[in-house]
């Protein structure tokens, strides 16, 4: 029992981070309808730049804010030149599959350019500590991921449901032709939403970072985990992204430690839910069911 | 096409032959004096050309109707007006050329355009598009302005919370013009407002209107295919046939011709 | 699309006509038979995996070209037909022909397994599924290492006639003809199948089944009321597809004689999906020419850039990719017709001097 709760405390850790990655999907889905497939490489690049400033001698939260804002940019920038220009991911999901798999490629191997393909260490952002609960060890670093991520939350909660500017996001996201028609400058939000995710992808980053190692491919398999995580809580679901984080965090520690075929593929519990609420209950927990007319 | 250079008037310069000269556009008032004023409009999707050359006119505060057939291109002239299609020749808002502004520059500058069909923002609620529609100001007014309109339109208020995308084709459009006005426009481009609704309410919505209309001075330029109610409500109309304007002038002219009322307004 | 379907039926079958139409196969072939005595071994080589991987885009762009579904998981489809021919080969002592019709059934049978869900989610969801798919795919081929072989790889060998007794050794395909090298026979064999391959697509895209294919993908409401069996369409292409790209995986095995996992990961899918954008989806050509560009690129343009910015590969791949989606969606096949189009256009506008036809 104990050893249950130990990997399960050790699962819902993980979930904090898959969930922060989750929430950079879904503040994307939301403003553009789009599954970005380069969200965890964004993460890894800006995860990279946190690194940069901190071994330059930064503080880490002067360095993780320089992350996000370095982030911030990168995601803006890639939104303005490569998104856009390709149009409504509803009409061509081809072409802008396509596009964010050219971010993959482009920004993995930028980042491979700069950094190299040694991995590089970096501190738990809360240290290496840990405190015993009822007899469960739980290393600081997973309860400061929790917090982190609840502040997180907490803060695009407000922004979505209490201000001018969240509101205009989702109506961007829902019927961009009327937003721009009350006023909304529709190209500039959505340059915001893709800024914004890529900031948020960049916490997610400095909290696997330090149990991976930092390298180019920090975020592959971490992805898929986000993918699951807001697959169950609704695409377009904040507290759905972070509940399903925490589920599949859950899950996939849990898992693998008792179903021998699990064993080298934590993520394949991960594969399972994806596919079973894909075809089960599309719309996630969450999420709102998809109002489409012909 | 042909039937333009019969009879009433020819294209652009309106009934002068029966009216007073109100109406017509070009001659008169100064253009400085319009507020919206379009000329030789041309649009298209693609390779298709839908409009060849539209001229038409809207003065401060006035009611004016477009009528035409369907794929006559009145809904492409308001969506080249509005900025949502691209467009060539010459569109002038309170004096200022705006032809390829975007929707959003044109929302900021007075211009509120209700599309035909699904105009609501569909995952907001009811309330939440309400206030998205007032994103160009900033006064303090927004809130009374939303209760107003509750008031007005009560079927609103009761469904305040619940999406618009889950309300009925007449509720949404209700709400799409509702939307539209809490921007405070100058004037306001409705596309068949009537789609979908009860004839009752219909009436309703027209008289609604033309009370905000007449009392925030706002001009309504309206798309529709109801001739008749269109007419009683509008001061003026023209006619869109194929991309032209066929046939301008005052209301109760076109009322009152037999001729016309058979040739273009299906009556 | 349209505006080459229609000048091609409309056009007069005049003898010079058909010379100009077939003048241009005739050309490929000639060049297709001479380059494997033009190249050194390890070239050719290179071309029979530049076939193995046009095969797979030849199955990825039915599903994805012509019938809308994408997937960006045909690297694993790819691997399950390598692998299984692999295993049947050197487990079981399967003929290789055997092995690789085998693979091509389990294949399709996958396919449609991973099909059944894309009924219900489509456009970016699918792709999401099979992501999930390709990303899987390595940690199964580890997981279940009694079988696979896991990251130590897969040999493959079959019983073979060595110095007067019959030993394990490893598979090759042993050039019948006098004169040809095994790696030209190897060559020959591949593209036979290969051509075979991208004429029987032509035949399906050409055929009644292949005008439901796009009428699906199209819209999927419309061609449901004009009575066309959805769901069975979405499947069943979904399997041949699948099929396909097992066939090419299969090719693959023999091609290499060893199989590890890290040759399929999530990136062989990335690159079976480039193939096909580049070359131009929902033409029938289009992925054999995106397989020999990608082939050009990083067997041959790569290659010649220092080791120090190998990694520029990717940078220059994922910006080539964005660019192609900005400038030409329709890849290179769809930027030249384009310019045919306007072209013909242009001439029959000169020729008629009326106004140009309405394409
Ligand atoms: N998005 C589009 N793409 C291509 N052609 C279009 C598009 N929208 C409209 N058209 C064409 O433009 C022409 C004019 O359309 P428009 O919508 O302006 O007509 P309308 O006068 O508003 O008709 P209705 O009364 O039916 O609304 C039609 O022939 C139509 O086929
Ligand atoms: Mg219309």
């Amino acid at each position: 029992m104990r050893d249950f709760l130990q990997i399960l405390l050790v699962g819902i850790g993980d979930g904090a981070v898959y969930a922060m990655l989750g929430l950079g999907l879904v503040v994307i889905y939301r403003s553009t309808g789009l599954l970005n497939f380069a969200q965890g490489e964004m993460a890894m690049f800006s995860t990279f730049i946190v690194w940069t400033m901190w071994s330059l001698g930064l503080p880490m939260w002067l360095a993780i804010l320089g992350g996000m804002a370095g982030g911030f940019c990168v995601g803006a920038l890639v939104h303005q030149v490569a998104v856009r220009p390709v149009g409504d991911p509803h009409e061509k999901p081809l072409a802008v599959v396509i596009v964010t798999i050219g971010l993959f490629l482009g920004l993995n191997g930028a980042a491979q350019l700069i950094w190299g393909t040694l991995d590089r260490s970096m501190p738990p952002l809360f240290g290496r500590g840990q405190v015993t609960v009822f007899g469960v060890a739980v290393a600081w670093q997973k309860i400061g991921a929790v917090i982190v991520l609840g502040v997180m939350v907490l803060l695009f909660y407000l922004l979505f449901q209490h201000t001018k500017l969240g509101l205009a996001m989702r109506a961007v996201a829902s019927n961009s032709e009327s937003a721009s028609l009350v006023g909304i400058p529709v190209p500039r939000l959505l340059m915001l939403g893709w800024g914004l995710a890529a900031a948020v992808g960049t916490v997610a980053g400095v909290f696997i970072a330090p149990n991976l190692g930092l390298g180019t491919n920090l975020m592959q398999l971490t992805l898929i985990f986000g993918f699951a995580a807001i697959t169950l809580g609704g695409f377009d679901s904040l507290v759905g992204a972070v509940v399903g984080g925490f589920v599949v965090g859950a899950l996939s520690s849990v898992m693998p430690r008792y179903i021998t075929i699990f064993e080298k593929m934590p993520l394949a519990p991960a594969f399972i839910l994806i596919l079973a609420v894909l075809l089960f209950r599309p719309e996630g927990l969450f999420g709102k069911k998809q109002v489409t007319r012909v | 096409m042909s039937s333009a250079g019969d009879g009433v008037s020819s294209a652009g310069d309106g009934v002068s032959s029966a009216g007073d000269g109100v109406s017509s556009a070009g001659d008169g008032v100064s253009s400085a004096g319009h507020l919206l004023e379009v000329k030789t409009l041309g649009a298209g999707y693609g390779i298709v050309e839908v409009l060849f050359g539209v001229d038409l006119v809207v003065d401060p505060g006035e009611v004016v109707v477009v009528l035409g057939a369907n794929g006559a291109g009145k809904t492409t002239t308001l969506r080249a007006i509005s900025g949502m299609i691209a467009a060539t020749g010459q569109v002038k808002f309170l004096g200022e050329s705006v032809l390829g502004r975007r929707p959003d520059q044109l929302a900021k500058r007075g211009i509120a355009h209700v599309p035909q069909g699904r105009g609501t923002v569909t995952a907001l609620t009811v309330e939440e598009n309400l206030r998205i529609g007032a994103y160009v100001r900033s006064d303090d007014q927004i809130e009374s302005d939303i209760q107003q309109w509750f008031e007005a339109f009560p079927r609103l208020g009761e469904r305040k919370d619940q999406l618009a995308g889950s309300m009925s084709g007449g509720e949404q459009q209700m709400l799409a013009i509702a939307r539209a006005l809490m921007s405070r426009p100058k004037l306001l481009l409705l596309d068949e407002p009537s789609l979908g609704l009860a004839p009752l309410v219909t009436h309703e919505v027209f008289d609604r209107l033309r009370e905000i209309s007449a009392s925030t001075g706002t001009a309504v330029l309206l798309v529709e295919q109801n001739a008749n109610l269109a007419l009683e409500f509008a001061a003026r109309a023209y006619v869109l046939e194929a991309g032209r304007i066929v046939l301008s002038g005052n209301s109760a002219d076109l009322q009152g011709d037999a001729a016309i009322q058979k040739a273009y307004l299906g009556v | 699309m349209s505006a080459t379907a229609t000048t091609g039926a409309s056009a007069h079958r005049s003898p010079g006509d058909w010379a100009l139409k077939v003048a241009p196969w005739v050309v490929l072939f000639v060049i297709l038979a001479i380059v494997p005595f033009q190249f050194p071994s390890f070239r050719v080589e290179q071309f029979c995996f530049w076939m193995t991987l046009a095969i797979a885009a030849c199955g990825l762009n039915l599903l994805t070209g012509y019938n809308g579904q994408i997937s960006v998981g045909h690297g694993a489809l790819f691997g399950i037909g390598a692998y299984t021919t692999g295993i049947l080969i050197t487990e079981f002592g399967v003929p290789l022909f055997g092995a690789t019709v085998a693979s091509a059934v389990l294949c399709f049978a996958t396919g449609i397994l991973i099909g059944l869900p894309a009924l219900r989610i489509k456009g970016l969801y699918l792709a999401l599924v099979t992501l999930a798919v390709a990303t899987l795919f390595p940690l199964l081929l580890e997981q279940f290492s009694a079988i696979t072989g896991g990251s130590g790889g897969l040999q493959i060998t079959s019983p073979q006639l060595y110095r007067g007794e019959m030993r394990e050794r490893p598979i090759r395909l042993e050039s019948p003809v006098a004169g040809l090298e095994n790696d030209q026979w190897k060559y020959f064999v591949f593209l036979g199948i290969t051509v075979v391959i991208f004429i029987l697509s032509r035949n399906l895209i050409k055929s009644r089944v292949g005008r439901s294919l796009v009428a699906v993908r199209d819209n999927e409401v419309a061609a449901e009321s004009s009575g066309i069996p959805v769901s069975q369409v979405k499947i069943v292409t979904f399997g041949l597809s699948a099929a396909i790209a097992g066939i090419g995986g299969s090719l693959f095995a023999l091609d290499q004689g060893q199989l590890y996992p890290s040759s399929f990961t999530i990136v062989l899918s990335i690159y079976i999906l480039v193939a096909v954008v580049v070359g131009g989806a929902a033409s029938i050509i289009g992925p054999a020419i995106g397989a020999v560009f990608y082939g050009l690129f990083s067997d041959v343009i790569v290659q010649q850039m220092p080791d120090r910015i190998q990694p520029a590969r990717a940078v220059i791949l994922g910006v080539l990719l964005i660019l192609l989606m900005l400038l030409a969606p329709g890849g290179i096949v769809g930027g030249f017709r384009t310019l045919q189009a306007k072209w013909s256009a242009r001439r029959s506008s000169a020729l008629n001097s009326g106004p140009d036809p309405i394409v």
